[in-house]
């Protein structure tokens, strides 16, 4: 039995968020978590634990972690429960490092699945099997009808099509070495192998997106007081909701306000000015500051465009550093007298008025740079971290597999990762069989004596 | 019910071809009385179609057959005149042997097999009924009135069943051409309510060998070094032949497509389905239109005949316009056509009625094995035989029943198929419908199976002991591969970094040089220490170098299915009746009724079941009953 993993409490921003593993490396992986290889908590006991980056050994959060001990747990398995701060940020961090040990992310139900396969519940607990298979069903069942006129699995066609061909080639040569046969065209294959592994590439790649527009992007405008982030939230919010004055320091608390950018849900966070503390409030507000900076998925530093640069900018600009950031040069209805060249790096830079509305266009472009240059007909997203997860190693099943074909490999060993590959394709797209794959051998090639 | 019987055995055996054989073989041996009843006791063990045994994935049946405990790779090993491994310049997890049979000194071996098995005996005679009672077998009913008690029958018919050959516009009823058909025993299985299909199979024209201009055909030899069946064969001994392969031309081609509204096939005569990797010419010429040759063997059916058997050239038309297309085959000219091929419709019955025991699910004690189950090929049939065989015999003895899972066994594989698919065209093997391909080597099955045939009783001592000696020699091998190191100070170091990219690495053991491209067993045989050098085998070194190159690959695959179908291995309670599970349709509960699966990954396999149902079949199962 494998290790799963799952977030409990519902998605979102909340104080408190639980992680639940299950299965039995589930003590091993906490004891990654905790880099403390000889950790032996006792069971059904509550410890306070710092969770580290696996790499970089960087704290992720500190959290409250509990282990149950097999039998005595909800699944029956050896299991893990973490409750950490419910930032989607920290989540996610760990639940990737998490995937990245021996787990996999949870189906629907599973846990429940688990605990009735450990007889922890039986059928006679009626209430709660029945709400579970009804549950389980119609998930299953929007699922199937989502991949009947589904758009990612008719977007995984073409390629699925083609690995299909390939493996027909291979298994007929291997299978049918009596029958008199085409020669199996090794360059031309190995052509087609890479075009069908860089399409799956690239359709994985748009998770990142693809994941931004399910859960919200989420935007934080930051800067030291006074540049205009307010005005710019206003601008982009159209109402009137954050207080603008010309008093440095109005916005002592972060504004938070979901706007929908050209059909894209984004959160957008306007925050206390960045300096120095003047009073126990604004060091409040300086505080939160950070933490939306922390959990924003892109910031926009603010920077006065109308006079010079200020210590208080370069500092907020070290802060964005650690993140991703575009810079926003306000106040451009006044005469502009800020020069920023040579020290951006790359960093894509707007020129912005929030009073006339110039440069807008170009801000919120940039803002949606990573759902692609035509953000008005996004195209094709994974959103979901499952078939990201299937992709991902579709893809690197493929590469072996050119990896094998290159080094003169047999051919049952290259079948072996495309089978693989088609293995991880068909749980996107449905199934295909070993007699679909004859069928399609007997409808190419006529074989038998 | 009180029943007089004339005689009475423990197990009776319908049929006494490849699955008959293997059956009363296995069923006596394990201490069953057993009775083979046949039409015709000259014909035991006979080859009805091509004279050969084994090829891709069928030589991993016969080798799994061998190391079960039973006989037909034994049988085959003292009969073939050519001994071919196919697929040997590639993995050896495709290598399979072939063998081309002397089809008469087969028979005649596969008799004299049987008539030397102790509690075996061979009854002369055609079963016309099944006695049945209170859903158990009591025997059977003979043609001429006898009446033979049976505790377990296996019915193992072939296309005897309602058989009906074609050949042009003529039909007549007959099992084989020459012998009648099982008419009656169809019928009292259509009594018994089985669902029942027809299925078609066809062979090729054999042709008078003195008539053939051999000069024409490209000579095929068979293998310097045969590699045989039996592990317990340690040398073939028949003198080996070659066979002959030629081809069709445009003009046969344009002559079969003029003729086509003669072919029963095509005027809709032929009812039957048949199998689409063995098409007759008529469906290849229509089939592959684009094609202008098809490959065809001459194979000589044995030392003491002239009979060719013309592979490649199955066909049912009217014997006469079959002689004109023979001559029209380059090299054919004068060649005369001793018997004319057919086709062949046959009943067969839905093998979704099986468990995996193949004793039908609603009468205790009777087995199906064969082409009544709807499989084609002598491999296939044998493999059934064995497993029906070893069943029927422990049934009678109240001990446990023998079944093979998917991963580890090819007979694994096409017994899951066939009860929880079904068929809807007469089954073959094939290597790709096994996902464990890698680790199902021909040469491994003996590491795989003979513990179980050990177990049940089919290996004697001296293939036991000679399994465990060749395991041990194995294993020292591969010992050695892990810990003889290859330094760059060796002097040989140069030499391998010719043959394959070393990039200058220090050291590596034979292991991680043998799964680099270019290396090959010979060079590994030579860098192997003298102690091993001289006492390794070429066959025990390639088995561990086989081992070697795929046991990651086995792993990884085996995670993925993991991960993909965790679930694969929970047990269905037999019992389980699917219409009372909560939110499964009527449909998909009808399905799962008809294929009974046994595991959750069967249920998975069967067509048709939506996401949906597996769901709430996974959440039923899992918590038991």
């Amino acid at each position: 039995m494998d290790t799963i993993v799952a977030v409990s409490t519902p998605p979102g921003r909340s104080a408190i968020a639980v992680v639940r593993l299950s299965g039995p490396q589930s003590l091993a992986i906490l004891r990654v978590l905790v880099q403390e290889e000889q950790f032996a908590p006792e069971p059904n006991h509550v410890t306070l634990k710092k969770l580290l980056a696996e790499s970089s050994n960087d704290l992720i959060d500190e959290a409250l972690v509990t282990y149950f001990q097999s039998p005595h747990s909800f699944t029956g398995e050896d299991m893990v429960e973490i409750s950490c701060h419910g930032s989607p940020v920290i989540l996610r961090q760990l639940i990737d490092l998490i995937q990245s040990q021996e787990a996999r992310l949870a189906e629907p139900g599973e846990f429940t699945l688990r605990a009735c396969r450990n007889g922890k519940m039986n059928l006679s607990q009626a209430e709660a099997i029945r709400d579970l298979i009804n549950a389980q069903t119609q998930a299953a069942a929007a699922q199937a009808k989502r991949q009947l006129r589904g758009e990612l699995s008719e977007a995984l066609q073409p390629s699925k099509q083609e690995l299909i061909r390939m493996i027909v080639t291979l298994e007929s040569a291997v299978e049918f070495v009596e029958d008199d046969l085409p020669a199996v065209q090794v360059e031309e294959m190995s052509k087609t192998l890479g075009r069908v592994t860089s399409r799956l590439a690239s359709l994985a790649e748009t998770y990142q997106a693809g994941r931004l527009l399910r859960e919200g992007l989420r935007v934080t405008i930051v800067g030291r007081p006074n540049v205009g982030k307010s005005s710019l939230f206003n601008n982009l919010v159209r109402t009137e909701r954050a207080i603008v004055t010309d008093v440095a320091g109005t916005t002592r608390d972060s504004l938070t306000e979901a706007i929908s950018l050209q059909g894209i849900p984004v959160s957008l966070t306007d925050t206390a000015g960045f300096r120095e503390a003047g009073d126990k409030i604004e060091a409040i507000g300086i505080e939160r500051t950070r933490r939306a900076m922390a959990d924003a998925d892109l910031l926009i530093v603010v920077i006065d465009g109308s006079c010079s640069l200020q210590d208080e900018d370069v500092e907020v600009l070290k802060e964005a550093r650690e993140h991703s950031f575009i810079i926003a040069i306000s106040k451009g209805d006044l005469p502009r007298v800020l020069t920023l060249d040579g020290q951006l790096n790359g960093t894509q830079v707007v020129h912005v008025s929030a009073m006339s509305g110039e440069g807008m266009p170009d801000l919120m472009a940039a803002i949606l740079e990573p759902f692609g240059s035509d953000s008005g007909s996004v195209g094709l997203l994974i959103t979901d971290s499952r078939h990201y997860d299937l992709l991902t190693r579709a893809k690197s099943n493929l590469e072996k597999a050119s990896r094998s074909m290159a080094q003169g490999a047999g051919e049952e060993i290259v079948l072996a990762d495309l089978h693989n590959a088609l293995r991880f394709l068909g749980a996107i797209t449905g199934e295909t069989t070993s007699e679909d794959i004859l069928s399609e051998i007997f409808a190419s090639f006529c074989i038998g004596k | 019910m009180i029943m007089a019987f004339d005689e009475a055995f423990d197990v009776v055996v319908i049929g006494g071809g490849h699955a008959g054989c293997e059956a009363a073989s296995a069923s006596a041996r394990l201490g069953a009385s057993t009775a083979l009843v046949t039409l015709n006791l000259d014909l035991i063990g006979q080859m009805s179609c091509n004279p050969a045994v084994g090829g891709i994935a069928k030589g991993h049946l016969v080798r799994e057959i061998d190391a079960l405990g039973g006989i037909m790779g034994r049988v085959i090993d003292r009969t073939g005149i050519q001994f071919r491994l196919l697929n040997r310049s590639r993995g050896p997890a495709v290598q399979s042997p072939r063998a081309q049979a002397d089809r008469a000194l087969y028979r005649l071996e596969m008799r004299t097999t049987l008539e030397n098995t102790p509690n075996l005996s061979l009854r002369q005679g055609m079963v016309v009924d099944l006695l049945i009672a209170n859903k158990g077998v009591r025997g059977v009913v003979m043609q001429d009135g006898r009446r033979i008690g049976a505790k377990a029958i296996v019915i193992a018919a072939g296309t005897f069943l309602n058989g009906l050959i074609h050949t042009g516009r003529q039909t007549y009823t007959a099992g084989r051409a020459g012998e009648p058909a099982s008419i009656e025993l169809a019928a009292a299985l259509k009594r018994l309510g089985f669902p029942v299909g027809r299925l078609k199979t066809g062979t090729p024209p054999r042709l008078d060998g003195r008539t053939i201009n051999w000069d024409a055909f490209q000579s095929q030899q068979a293998d310097e070094r045969p590699v045989a069946f039996s592990f317990s064969t340690d040398k073939i001994e028949q003198a080996q032949i070659d066979c002959y392969i030629g081809y069709t031309t445009a003009d046969v081609h344009a002559a079969i497509r003029k003729n086509l509204h003669e072919s029963p096939l095509y005027s809709g005569q032929i009812k039957g389905v048949g199998p689409r990797y063995c098409p007759s010419i008529e469906d290849k010429v229509v089939k592959f239109a684009d094609k202008d040759r098809h490959q065809l063997f001459l194979e000589p059916e044995g030392h003491d005949t002239n009979e060719v058997y013309l592979n490649g050239f199955s066909t049912s038309l009217p014997p006469g316009l079959q002689q004109e297309l023979v001559r029209m085959i380059p090299g054919l000219e004068t060649a005369n056509i001793i018997r004319p091929g057919y086709a062949i419709e046959y009943d067969y019955v839905d093998p979704r009625e099986l468990g995996p025991d193949l004793q039908v699910r609603s009468i205790a004690g009777l087995f199906h094995a064969g082409q009544i189950n709807g499989t084609t090929g002598y491999e296939e049939a044998a493999c059934q035989g064995l497993l029906a065989g070893i069943n029927a015999a422990v049934m009678v003895q109240g001990r446990p029943r023998f079944g093979l899972r998917r991963e580890e066994a090819y007979i694994g594989v096409l017994v899951d198929d066939l009860i929880t698919q079904g068929v809807d065209e007469p089954y073959r093997i094939f290597t790709s419908r096994a996902e464990y391909r890698l680790a199902l080597r021909h040469d491994n099955a003996d590491e795989r199976l003979s513990k179980y045939g050990r177990e049940i009783g089919l290996v004697g001592d001296s293939d036991w002991d000679r399994f465990n000696q060749r395991r041990d020699r194995i294993a020292r091998i591969k010992g050695s591969l892990e810990t003889t190191r290859v330094r760059k100070s060796d002097s040989a170091y140069a030499a391998l970094a010719e043959k394959t990219a070393l990039n200058g690495i220090e050291s590596l053991t034979l292991a991680e040089l043998a799964k680099r491209p270019g290396i090959s067993s010979s060079i590994i045989l030579l860098l192997l220490p003298v102690e091993f050098r001289s006492g390794a085998s070429v066959e025990d070194l390639e088995f561990a170098l086989a081992d070697n190159l795929y046991s990651g690959y086995i792993k990884s695959q085996e995670s993925v299915i993991h991960r993909l179908h965790a679930h694969d291995t929970l047990p269905i309670p037999t019992n389980l009746d699917f219409r009372t599970l909560n939110g499964l349709s009527h449909e998909m509960a009808e399905r799962l009724e008809r294929a009974k699966p046994v595991t959750f990954g069967a249920a998975r396999r069967i067509p048709g079941l939506t996401p949906a149902a597996l769901a709430t079949l996974l959440v039923n199962v899992s918590t038991g009953p």
